[in-house]
């Protein structure tokens, strides 16, 4: 087992190696996408380890948090960065009623109820921002995102990097949450197990809305980050959504820091088939082949052990 | 005795859907099509509900049926209506060989995988510009029936009519047994016989079979297709919310929600052209909150509570 | 004539042994008690035979063919019937229908005849109100529901794990002598997982004894409750 995991590891390592040497555009694009990723995965995955609930309406909610910045920086003139906060409360507010509203009522109904219902709160969040918005994309540009560095020959874009940025302060700020606060601890307590938790005197109903609170502040910050440098449009965030849930289930339900690493992976694979011309168009299917591969290897695990 | 009234009443609605294209134009026959591909989807999905597994891949099907009847007569130069059956067939294959990797999945990986199938299918077509015709889609030569709106009609009522049949006989057979225990519990459907993987094998091949046959007859009623229009996720939204709305788990419930929701809709594009679908979201959330045995379950749980007094459960009288 | 024949049966789940080398074997018509302290591995040692779980080592033969690695739904066509311990009605079909999913599914009867069939064997059972929702039943009555579904598997073993939990005296009285009836008459070996011991004594021939995974006692129930090694093994379980 530890023997097949070094091997692992230096095959990745050797791979990275090949790859700078060859094609160091793949590697650092490959990155800034995982940062991406990872940034809008973490919040899915923190809310499916706690609350045990797949909200397929999650990149909507980034959708609508980019959106609000959007009017905001419009109407104030304002940059996205200033705005990111007073967004973050708002998404975070539209999510706890949400929660409240919808899905803590379907807490003990099937699961699949629950799928579905996360399925209908999606099209809703698209179809309505559709109705007021239309299917129009906005965008709006900054200088600093087009911000280069240029390496002798090479030369790329480094704006993006903020998002591996975000994405580390993530994982270390969620970890400080769960293990070092009440609140985080009684969280990690209820997702490992519900009934123990409110047996010593966990409030689990408040934990699950403060975990639905924080996970949309997080997709809300990144909302407004996404739209420096994308445009927005009502089904933007709907990739995301199966994105997200492809890197949970990839690092496997709970394990939040794992998300990191299968976003490196699904980035740099992406990114080395965008460096084939021939094979651009191919690009997005590599998470949907990874998803297939990783769900399938785990449940052929599990049925083994 | 109810059995019969019940058996009348079907082949008199039948009888009156075949009819139509004597007393109704071009435009209402069109919005009854579009509410029979609906209908049909709509129960196709709630066939392999009833095991339990929720696919959120109809509209993958439905595409690759499309797309396997159009390249069919377009590269391979089948008649129109041959090319029907075969994409059902092929759609049907290609669930077989698929089902023995996704039917080992269970609950939200199943969901998420088949809607990744879907997403897979898509961007297959999407690339293979030579063959497919790329993201321009491609162009028969022309409607199959020589465009006649009844003879679309018909067909696409054919379509329907062979999907309610197999979902009748998935209620009535021992299919019903086997998709409700499996549906219900799986250790218990074991221990009694029952092969799970055979019989969800075969819900989710019949099923895929009727989204790829109703996809092959959209693409020959329209003469065109393309990736984004094969495999729109409103093949998937609507049929779900309709199979919800009327009730899952039976072959009435979808059929009511989709008259209700088909027809709806077509106002609904007419009075609002961006974001109509909002009305489906809200439909899923509510149906899934406060009904979630649906418009006909309610109709029936108020009929038994109406009846109790008059029924004595005892053995069966049969 | 031995019907069901396990040996050197092992189970481990990563590191946790639960079963652990059980050879033993089942007579036809025998009426099998098996029992032991909670945790002993009794529900696994079911979960193994029936085949809800595969075993780690060991073999199980029935009627002389190897079943070792045989899935569940093989198995209960074959002849190997069980309930759980824990209820598992099937509650969007009717009581009825219940007890045909064993017929139709282990013995590939038409629904005609399974409905037949059925009907049959709840009125062995003295099963009635056959058209209800299951959630209209009385404990009892669901009990009965899933021995009627074992038996229209038409078994030649069957193995009941802790069918009296949740019953009154009355009630256990009149399911004991309804079991020694239905074995009586279908020369059917049953294997019962019993808490009680009132129950053990009265309801079957010969009890097995399990702790800690292994076979500690095998032997009529008036001589194994003598057993010190059992004696200590149930008192140890209680400390």
């Amino acid at each position: 087992m530890a023997n097949k995991r070094n091997a692992t590891t230096i095959v990745a390592i050797l791979a990275v190696v090949v790859l700078l040497l060859w094609r160091p555009t793949v590697i650092i694009y490959g990155l800034q996408a995982a940062g991406l990723y990872a940034t809008i995965a973490i919040p899915m995955g923190l809310i499916l380890g706690i609350v045990h609930i797949v909200n397929l309406a999650h990149g909507e909610f980034m959708m609508l948090a980019a959106y609000a910045t959007y009017m905001l920086c419009q109407s104030l003139g304002i940059d996205p960065y200033l705005a990111m906060i007073p967004v973050a409360i708002v998404t975070s507010a539209f999510g706890f009623l949400v929660y409240k509203l919808t899905i803590r009522q379907a807490l003990k109904a099937p699961e699949l109820n629950q799928l579905i219902l996360t399925f209908g709160l999606g099209i809703a969040i698209t179809q309505t921002m559709n109705l007021f918005f239309t299917s129009q994309t906005r965008k709006m540009s900054f200088g600093y995102v087009s911000a280069s560095i240029d390496i002798g020959e090479l030369s790329f874009g480094v704006y993006n990097f903020v998002f591996v940025g975000f994405a580390i302060l993530m994982v270390i700020g969620l970890r400080l949450y769960l293990t070092k606060t009440t609140a985080g601890k009684a969280a990690l307590a209820v997702g490992q197990n519900p009934k123990g938790a409110a047996i010593v005197g966990i409030d689990v109903d408040k934990t699950y809305g403060s975990v639905f609170a924080i996970a949309t502040a997080l997709v809300g910050m990144m909302g407004a980050v996404f739209i420096t440098r994308s445009a927005v449009f009502p089904t933007v965030g709907s990739p995301f959504t199966m994105k997200s849930f492809c890197l949970v289930a990839m690092a496997g339900i709970g394990n939040i820091p794992g998300i990191l690493g299968a976003s490196v992976l699904l980035g740099i694979s992406e990114n080395f088939l965008k460096a084939f011309r021939s094979l651009r168009g191919w690009s997005d299917i590599v998470f949907f082949v990874l998803i297939i591969t990783v769900i399938l290897g785990r449940s052929i695990k599990g049925k083994k052990a | 005795m109810k059995n019969k009234t019940s058996y009348a009443i079907a082949a008199g609605i039948a009888v009156i859907m075949i009819a139509f294209p004597a007393f109704l134009g071009a435009y209402p026959l069109n919005v009854a099509r579009s509410v029979m591909t609906y209908m049909a989807l709509a129960i196709s999905w709630d066939m392999l509900l009833r095991s339990g597994q929720i696919s959120f891949g109809i509209a993958g099907l439905f595409g690759l049926g499309s797309y396997a009847s159009a390249l069919a007569v377009l590269r391979g130069g089948m008649d129109p209506f041959l090319s029907i059956v075969f994409a059902a067939v092929f759609a049907g294959v290609m669930a077989y060989a698929l089902g023995f990797v996704v039917l080992r999945l269970r609950s939200m990986y199943f969901s998420i995988t088949t809607l990744a199938l879907m997403e897979i299918f898509r961007i297959i077509i999407h690339n293979l510009h030579d063959f497919s015709g790329g993201p321009e889609g491609v162009v028969l030569p022309g409607v199959i029936f020589k465009g006649s709106a009844s003879a679309l009609y018909w067909l696409c009522l054919g379509g329907l009519f062979i999907t309610i049949g197999a979902s009748y006989y998935f209620e009535k057979s021992k299919m019903h047994l086997a998709l409700t225990a499996i549906r219900n519990d799986e250790t218990s459907a074991r221990s009694n016989g029952v092969d799970i993987f055979k019989y969800l094998l075969i819900a989710f091949v019949v099923t895929s079979t009727l989204q790829g046959m109703m996809g092959a007859i959209q693409v020959q009623s329209y003469g065109f297709t393309m990736p984004d229009t094969a495999f729109d996720g409103n093949f998937t939204l609507l049929p779900l919310a309709m199979a919800l709305l009327g009730g899952v788990h039976s072959t009435i419930g979808p059929m009511a929600g989709a008259v209700l929701l088909g027809v709806s809709a077509e106002w609904l594009k007419l009075q609002i052209p961006y974001g109509h679908l909002v009305v489906y979201g809200i439909i899923i959330i509510i149906v899934i909150l406060f009904m979630p045995q649906g418009i006909v379950g309610m109709v029936r749980k108020a009929s038994r509570t109406g009846r109790r007094s008059g029924r004595k459960a005892g053995a069966s009288n049969e | 004539m031995s019907k069901l024949t396990t040996v050197g049966l092992t189970k481990a789940f990563s590191g946790l042994v639960a079963v652990n080398d059980v050879s033993f074997n089942m007579e036809e018509g025998e009426i099998l008690g098996i029992i032991g302290p909670n945790g002993a591995g009794k529900t696994t040692f079911i979960h193994l035979v029936s085949g809800i779980l595969m075993p780690t080592s060991g073999t199980i033969t029935f009627k002389g063919q190897d079943i070792t690695y045989a899935p569940a739904h093989q198995r209960s066509r074959m002849g190997i019937a069980r309930t759980y311990q824990l209820i598992h009605p099937l509650e969007n079909l009717k009581v009825i229908e219940n007890v045909m999913v064993g017929a139709v599914f282990s013995k590939d009867m038409s629904l005609k005849a399974a409905r037949l069939e059925s009907e049959r064997i709840c009125a062995e059972l003295e099963l009635e109100g056959l058209e209800r929702d299951t959630t209209q039943l009385s404990i009892l009555e669901i009990k009965k529901m899933e021995i009627a579904r074992a038996l229209a598997n038409e078994p030649e073993v069957l193995f009941l794990d802790e069918v009296m939990a949740g019953l009154n005296s009355d009630e256990t009285k009149h399911l004991i002598a309804t079991i020694q009836r239905i074995a009586r008459e279908r020369k059917l070996a049953v294997g019962v997982v019993e808490h009680v011991m009132g129950v053990i004594r009265e309801l079957t021939q010969r009890v097995i004894v399990l702790e800690a995974g292994e076979l500690i006692a095998e032997g009529p129930y008036g001589e194994v409750s003598k057993n010190p090694r059992v004696i200590e093994a149930y008192l140890g379980g209680a400390a």
